[in-house]
């Protein structure tokens, strides 16, 4: 393209607006910084949730590291943490509790933004991105490697993810398109992952006991033995993705209306949806694929965080943080109620379900809104 | 360019323009005594064909009433004492779920909802694996007992919570409190089976979902259960089109949305406890039927009803018979062929038409 003003045409500039009397358009309960021609809208209460909810992650991985640690005391484990305390400490600490701890609150938050968008996408709560069959790609993938390998041992940690993916762009290729709020992916969805689990559930038939108990496990949702090696590539991948999720956050909440409220707004509709459904395919692929298919917190994550920070906003950083806050929480508790150890989707799951229905079903001072 | 090639092919069309294209009503009839007449078919074929070594043509004999197949005692046993079970089994859950899925995508709204959602299913589940576990229950019979008892408790519980407080049995209430409940017993089933092997070897068999072995005493005192059920359902019809319009245009027309749900909710429970009590948990079914009635009737409710419980059970009984057939002489889980039964199914109703969102739940 031309610039149009190329031969000094002040007069094509837009004129700019009269500052005489402008009505005040700052959304209620935000803040706004202006440098110039820039500004930012700063949602007050939903910074201070994220803040908060920042803290409370922090607290629960230091929680956790305690929980797990045996016969050291509360003081030791933060120096190890800080690693300041004696080289043993920090090498325990950092090197075998955190990291798992870590990849966690990754997984957790990848759960809550993908919940968050497929949720606000179809306007409806029960899609969550376990119907788009990211559970069953990723349980399929490590049932495969199992039966295929000589040892009958979980093969590669990206197996999962890359189940995953493929499970879920299998779905989009079948629906052929998102359809009326992405209703026709969710639907195709629930077909090709039942069939996905179908084929996986006829292989694990044929499997002795053995096998099908460590493939159980994998399946309720373990984060035992991981570390940086799977961590750090999740770490990568939702840094590079978050800026792209807000983004697509932003636009979805303009498709809260309707679809040619949206369009008369600017919203490009199709590809919004598109966008959206991507990063929610990769970041729960990537979250199932790693630590199983833990249940339940892409689910209540969006719930909680819209709870937190009003209705106004699509809330995808609150949802990350809460679903990091859930497992982390949820890791630490499964450490400590029992003798053993009992997995962190179990605790999600049993915990999860009373948590999420004590947050929603307190009477509210505001009018009841279910 | 490719449409104005086709206006060129010669038209196969047997109707003359100058007829109606027929109404709904004569769709939908048509529909059901076709899906009707399907199901005597697949129940005469479900009685001939078996996993067993005695021949189709025998066992066609035997039901022609032949006096020399009638007194052949092993074929009696196949036919009688085998696959009439297995037949009338299949229908009772096929019927139930496609009914309990229907009536609980009217009554949230919302078109993803399948019978599990009550947390029927993962009760269920709960209670099989805490009577195999604590109880050494190791009959079928008994079993049953337990996963119905379970899925019971379970969705009774779901429907307290939800009907609980001043909002009394939202949609998104009763979505939420059966996910969030059907979660946690997910979640105590798991725990259980991590801590006990020899319970996970019998369980994994019972959750893969089955009709092999269904004994027809087994299946006699869930009759009731089910016909309570759909006379509740076909009840409600009305009701249930008045709630399509929302809580306040049903409140317009005289109805009282929380009651109504929590009614509707109750004959699903029935519905929905009965099939996973016979044939464990198959959910799948409860979500495919009502959207391929949907495909038919339209928003009719009572309609949507009826196919959608023919519609189950033609499909649960097609999936049964090849379940018998697919690895011979071994029985293939039901569950895995409703799935590639279903699965393609769904994904073709999905592609076909727009979808009625029925308004999901926000």
């Amino acid at each position: 393209m031309t610039d149009p003003i190329a031969d000094g045409g002040t007069a094509a500039r837009t004129p700019s607006p009269t500052s005489s009397a402008a009505p005040d358009v700052t959304p209620p309960d935000s803040l706004v910084l202006r440098t110039g021609a820039l500004s930012w809208l700063f949602p007050r209460r939903g910074s201070l949730v994220a803040v908060a909810l920042g803290a409370l992650i922090l607290v629960l991985v230091a929680l956790g590291t305690f929980a797990s640690s045996t016969g050291m005391g509360f003081t030791e484990t933060l120096a190890g943490l800080f690693g300041t305390g004696d080289p043993a400490t920090v090498i325990l600490v950092q090197d075998f509790r955190l990291p798992r701890i870590a990849v966690g609150v990754l997984v957790g938050a990848a759960l809550g933004i993908a919940g968050c968008l497929t949720q606000t996408l179809a306007g409806n709560r029960l899609a969550t991105p376990d119907i788009i069959g990211v559970n069953e790609g990723a349980t399929a993938a490590v049932v495969a490697s199992v039966v295929g390998s000589s040892t009958g041992m979980i093969g590669e940690w990206w197996l999962g993810p890359v189940g995953a993916v493929l499970a879920a762009a299998l779905v989009v290729l079948c629906a052929g398109g998102a359809g009326h709020r992405g209703h026709r992916v969710l639907v195709v969805g629930i077909g090709v992952s039942t069939v996905v689990g179908a084929v996986t559930d006829l292989v694990m038939s044929r499997q002795n006991d053995n096998t099908a108990g460590g493939v159980f496990l994998w399946t309720v949702g373990s984060l035992s033995g991981r570390d940086w090696s799977v961590g750090t590539p999740l770490l990568l991948l939702l840094l590079v993705l978050l800026p792209f999720a807000l983004a697509a956050g932003n636009r979805l909440q303009l498709l809260r209306f309707d679809d040619d409220t949206a369009a008369g707004l600017g919203v490009p509709v199709r590809r919004v949806r598109a966008l959206a459904l991507a990063l929610a395919v990769v970041l729960s692929g990537a979250a199932a694929g790693i630590g199983g298919p833990i249940a339940f917190v892409a689910l209540a994550a969006p719930v909680l965080a819209d709870r937190l920070g009003g209705r106004s906003r699509v809330p995808v950083l609150a949802s990350g943080l809460v679903g990091g806050a859930l497992i982390a929480g949820a890791d630490a508790l499964g450490r400590v109620i029992a003798p053993v150890e009992i997995p962190v989707g179990v605790v999600t799951s049993v915990l999860g379900g009373p948590f999420l229905l004590w947050v929603l079903f307190r009477p509210e001072r505001g009018a009841g809104r279910g | 360019m490719l449409v104005a090639q086709e206006t060129g092919a010669p038209v196969g069309g047997t109707e003359p323009p100058s007829t109606r294209p027929p109404g709904p009503r004569r769709r939908i009839l048509t529909a059901a005594v076709a899906l009707t007449a399907l199901l005597a078919v697949l129940m005469v074929l479900s009685l001939l064909i078996g996993t067993g070594s005695s021949p189709v043509a025998r066992a066609w004999d035997f039901l022609m009433g032949d006096p020399s197949a009638r007194a052949d005692a092993q074929l009696r046993l196949a036919v009688l004492d085998v696959r009439l079970p297995r037949t009338l089994a299949a229908v009772l859950v096929g019927v139930s779920l496609g009914a309990a899925g229907c009536l609980l995508q009217a009554v949230t709204r919302n078109p993803l909802a399948e019978t599990g959602l009550l947390g029927v299913n993962s009760g269920a589940a709960l209670g099989v694996v805490i009577g195999l576990t604590y109880f050494g229950v190791r009959s079928s019979y008994a079993l049953l007992g337990w996963a119905l008892a379970g899925g019971m408790t379970a969705s009774a519980v779901v429907l307290l919570l939800a009907a609980s407080g001043r909002a009394a049995a939202s949609p998104l209430r009763l979505v939420l409190a059966g996910s969030a409940l059907g979660a946690t017993f997910h979640g105590m089933t798991s725990y259980v089976l991590l801590s006990t092997q020899s319970t996970f070897d019998t369980f994994r068999y019972w959750t893969i979902g089955s009709l092999a072995g269904v004994k027809t005493s087994d299946t006699y005192p869930l009759i009731p259960l089910v016909v309570t059920g759909l006379l509740v359902a076909f009840g409600s019809a009305r009701p249930l089109a008045a709630l399509a319009l929302g809580d306040d245009g049903a409140r317009a027309l005289g109805h009282r949305p929380g009651l109504i749900r929590v009614v509707v909710a109750g004959a699903v429970t029935l519905l929905a406890g009965s099939a996973v009590a016979i044939a464990g948990p198959i959910a799948f079914l409860g979500l495919l039927a009502p959207h391929a009635a949907r495909a038919v009737t339209g928003p009719r409710m009572a309609a949507q009803l009826a196919l959608s419980a023919l519609i189950a059970a033609d499909v649960m009984i097609a999936a049964d018979i090849f379940a018998r057939v697919a690895i011979r002489p071994w029985d293939t889980p039901v569950s895995v062929l409703l799935a590639f039964v279903g699965g393609p199914l769904l994904i073709w109703i999905a592609r076909s038409r727009r979808l009625s969102t029925a308004g999901g739940t926000a």
